[in-house]
């Protein structure tokens, strides 16, 4: 079993990291040889299934294992991994492999920056200095000129960060299961999502205000520390956003986005039997409603960090499943998607 | 829908069109017409003469032509006016209230300083609006917006119908005798929905931020160039208030949002002012509001559980003492009067004591206001009055009164020098706040 690989587009994995970790710490990671696959499944919220190919994050891909398509799955802690990600962020060079420290299986994250830094003091140069392990030695050979003093020294800093992971046995993972989902009622183009998020976020604040001055009231009644959001969507490119309290009715609508087209070859029936031709035809106030949970749709919209483009499918009453397409940079190839799955809370 | 056409259609509601024709009767009228037309034509086809021209021809095709279009009238209108009419049967009455502002900053720092209690009093008036909010009836702090601070303010009261209202809002605004619509509201509710307008940009920002450190580091709190505010696209907030009982609705347009909120309206329950009598004043001290900041975050540290402020003629003239707290007591003199007060006129010795954390309520307005006239009626009664200035809108002033705790021993008056500044110059009508 071997692994090893450099790593590209550090910004984009470690904002994917950021994404996940607030969902949930542990990911479980499947690498074959075309796709890496990030899933996180937490006890309560919202399961991610990341899958990216191979060439959006890593370069000099080496893979090896006993399985078919060199299959490895691993176990991964996504704080250090995030962590590690970071001290990546400004380097020149990183790369990741598998290995072994003391009968424990890590994953050892190799960064190398380098720095540039100003020399010394002309009077310190000049002579050795001790701190500097190689001054001995080059000093030696090549004899410093005085301009060279003056210069900017660039200076290489390694850093290895080691990721504690454990190494799945295939038969294990086999149980875990993409989960299905009929086919969706609505299929829309979400706004930008930090957008969302802060109005989303004002949302979960006023139930929990409304909460919180309801339950004063009430002297000790159960605060509903976990509010609801109704998220609706039609076939007619609005999304809207509502909550209800016992002091306010709030309701946000974004309108004009973009229902995407759906392509006939990709569906299991019919363009015409499709539930969302139903919708469509229904008019603009046909609206297909999830409940989410506020501070759990919070952390799922922070994947807007990623700046890609989000396809909500929206299965009224039932579930909502976010499509985050990663954006490329520098080629447009690849299928490179983000999928979260959002169950909906009955009312 | 477009906000220009809703306008025409308000206005219309005013003149409705009659048809001279009532839209029953069309249809009979049209085919009475029509089946009158054929039968002279038939007749005037058998017999064409001259004469028969006028008399039969051109009746025959007026009564067809007007007929048709009485019949399409009648016929093909027909279900769109009974869903019309249904509509116009309730007429559409203009709200009582209705006004746009194009920022809700200057609006959320207003209301947030007197964000102290759940319940917000609001009373709307011609000239603004008037939020009270009160707690436990020994502060009270009332905010102002003034019509210039919206873009467009209108209002629509009914004219004087005293028989209905006096029910509903009985003896609350006893100076006024046309009734203000007034209510309740959560404020909580009403302070954080005034905060998503301008949530986007700010998250947009956050989103520059991260992309680009050098911005993060030096000027995030900076106004960015191209903010949805700079570049005057910054959407509008419109509050509304149909019907008395309706709700209050907030409708907030910004960046392809539209944010709709109704917050429930409850009947108001204390109206009634703290009764602070400006005809009796014990003293008058206009100063900076930063100062008065300073001095009771200087006192803040100690939690105190009890504030007396004594105001007089001698040194020191105003002087703040904390009381009661674990960590001692402190005390902040303004014993430089003649640097730090601008207005200053002490009648007589004026000595009161606080719950502590009610005069700390207001220092959201002291951070807020440019300065304050701190008043002391002869009951003991502290009104604060600070001026916040609001830019480009001129002046906006916030009220607050607050209610000393009550002295029992009544030994001493207020000439008598106290260097404890325990039982003052209060006399008896003290004992109607217990």
């Amino acid at each position: 079993m071997r692994f090893k690989t450099d790593l590209k587009n550090i910004r984009t994995f470690s904002k994917l990291t950021a994404a996940l970790n607030s969902l949930e710490k542990i990911a479980w990671v499947r690498l074959d040889d075309d796709t890496v696959r990030f899933t996180v499944i937490p006890d309560t919220g919202s399961q991610v299934w990341a899958s990216l190919s191979v060439d959006l994050i890593f370069d000099n891909y080496h893979l090896q294992s006993a399985e078919a398509n060199n299959t490895i799955n691993l176990e991964l802690p996504l704080g250090p991994l995030q962590r590690a990600l970071k001290s990546a962020a400004n380097s020149n060079h990183a790369n990741l492999r598998l290995t072994k420290r003391d009968g424990i299986p890590m994953l050892s994250m190799t960064i190398h920056t380098i720095t540039k830094e100003a020399a010394g003091g002309g009077g310190r140069s000049s002579t050795y200095d001790p701190d500097d392990p190689f001054a001995a030695e080059t000093s030696d050979i090549f004899q410093q000129e005085s301009l060279e003093l003056t210069m900017k020294r660039e200076r290489e800093k390694v850093i290895t960060q080691d990721i504690p992971v454990r190494v799945l046995h295939p038969d294990t993972v086999e149980t875990i299961m993409q989960p299905k989902v009929r086919e969706p009622d609505v299929h829309i183009q979400l706004p930008p999502l930090l957008q969302l998020k802060a109005i989303s976020d004002r949302f979960t604040k006023l139930a929990l205000t409304a909460a919180a001055s309801a339950s004063a009231g009430r002297s000790g009644g159960a605060a509903n520390a976990n509010p609801k959001l109704e998220l609706s969507a039609n076939m007619h490119g609005s999304l809207r956003l509502r909550l209800v309290t016992d002091t306010l009715d709030i309701t946000s609508v974004w309108d004009g986005l973009d229902n995407p087209e759906l392509d006939p070859s990709q569906l299991a029936v019919p363009l015409d039997e499709h539930p969302s031709t139903r919708f469509r035809l229904a008019g603009a106030d046909k609206w297909a409603t999830v409940r989410v949970d506020g501070k759990d749709w919070s952390r799922v919209l922070s994947v807007g960090r990623l700046e890609g483009r989000v396809i909500a499918c929206f299965s009224d009453d039932h579930a909502l499943i976010l499509y985050v397409y990663v954006p490329h940079y520098d080629d447009a190839s690849g299928e490179d998607c983000v999928t979260y799955y959002v169950s909906s809370y009955s009312s | 829908m477009d906000s220009s056409l809703l306008q025409v259609w308000h206005a219309a509601s005013g003149s409705p069109f009659v048809p001279t024709v009532g839209k029953d009767s069309q249809f009979l009228v049209g085919f009475v017409l029509v089946v009158l037309g054929f039968l002279l034509t038939g007749t005037f086809a058998l017999n064409r003469t001259i004469i028969n021209l006028p008399v039969l021809g051109i009746p025959a095709s007026l009564a067809l032509a007007i007929g048709v279009v009485y019949m399409f009238c009648g016929v093909g209108v027909y279900k769109k006016e009974r869903a019309e009419s249904r509509r116009t049967t309730t007429p559409i009455s203009p709200p009582l209230f209705r006004a746009v502002a194009s920022s809700t900053r200057p609006l959320y720092q207003l209301l947030k300083s007197i964000s102290f209690t759940n319940k917000l009093h609001v009373e709307i008036t011609e000239s603004g609006l008037r939020f009270a909010a009160d707690h436990a009836r020994v502060m009270q702090g009332v905010a102002h917006w003034n019509k210039n601070l919206f873009t467009s303010y209108t209002t629509n009261f009914p004219s004087p119908p005293p028989a209905r209202d006096g029910s509903n809002s009985d003896s609350d605004d006893a100076d006024e005798e046309s009734p203000t619509p007034t209510f309740q509201i959560s404020l909580p509710a009403f302070l954080e929905t005034l905060q998503i307008f301008g949530a986007a940009d700010a998250a947009a920002r956050q989103a520059k931020a991260d992309v680009d450190p050098y911005r993060s580091n030096l000027r995030n709190y900076r106004p960015d160039a191209f903010s949805h505010q700079t570049l005057g696209m910054s959407g509008t907030c419109s509050l509304s208030y149909e019907e008395e009982g309706g709700h209050f609705s907030i409708v907030l347009e910004e960046a392809g949002v539209k944010t709709t909120c109704n917050l429930t309206t409850y009947l108001p329950e204390a109206p009634e002012d703290i009764p602070f009598d400006i005809e009796d004043l014990s003293f008058k001290i206009i100063t900076q509001a930063r100062w008065l900041l300073d001095a009771l975050a200087e006192i803040a540290p100690t939690s105190p559980e009890k504030l007396t402020i004594v105001a007089s003629r001698k040194e020191p003239y105003l002087r703040l003492t904390s009381a009661g707290g674990s960590l001692g007591s402190s005390s902040v003199d303004f014993a430089k009067g003649r640097d730090l007060l601008e207005t200053f006129s002490v009648k007589e010795r004026w000595i009161q004591t606080f719950k502590f954390d009610v005069i700390k309520s207001a220092t959201e307005a002291m951070r807020i206001a440019s300065k304050v006239s701190l008043r002391g009626d002869r009951q003991g009664v502290l009104s604060m009055q600070f001026m916040v200035e609001v830019e480009g809108t001129g002046l906006s002033f916030l009220d607050f009164r607050f209610v000393p705790y009550a002295e029992h021993e009544d030994d001493d008056d207020e000439d008598e020098n106290d260097e404890r500044g325990e039982g003052g110059g209060d006399r008896d009508e003290n004992g109607m706040f217990d």
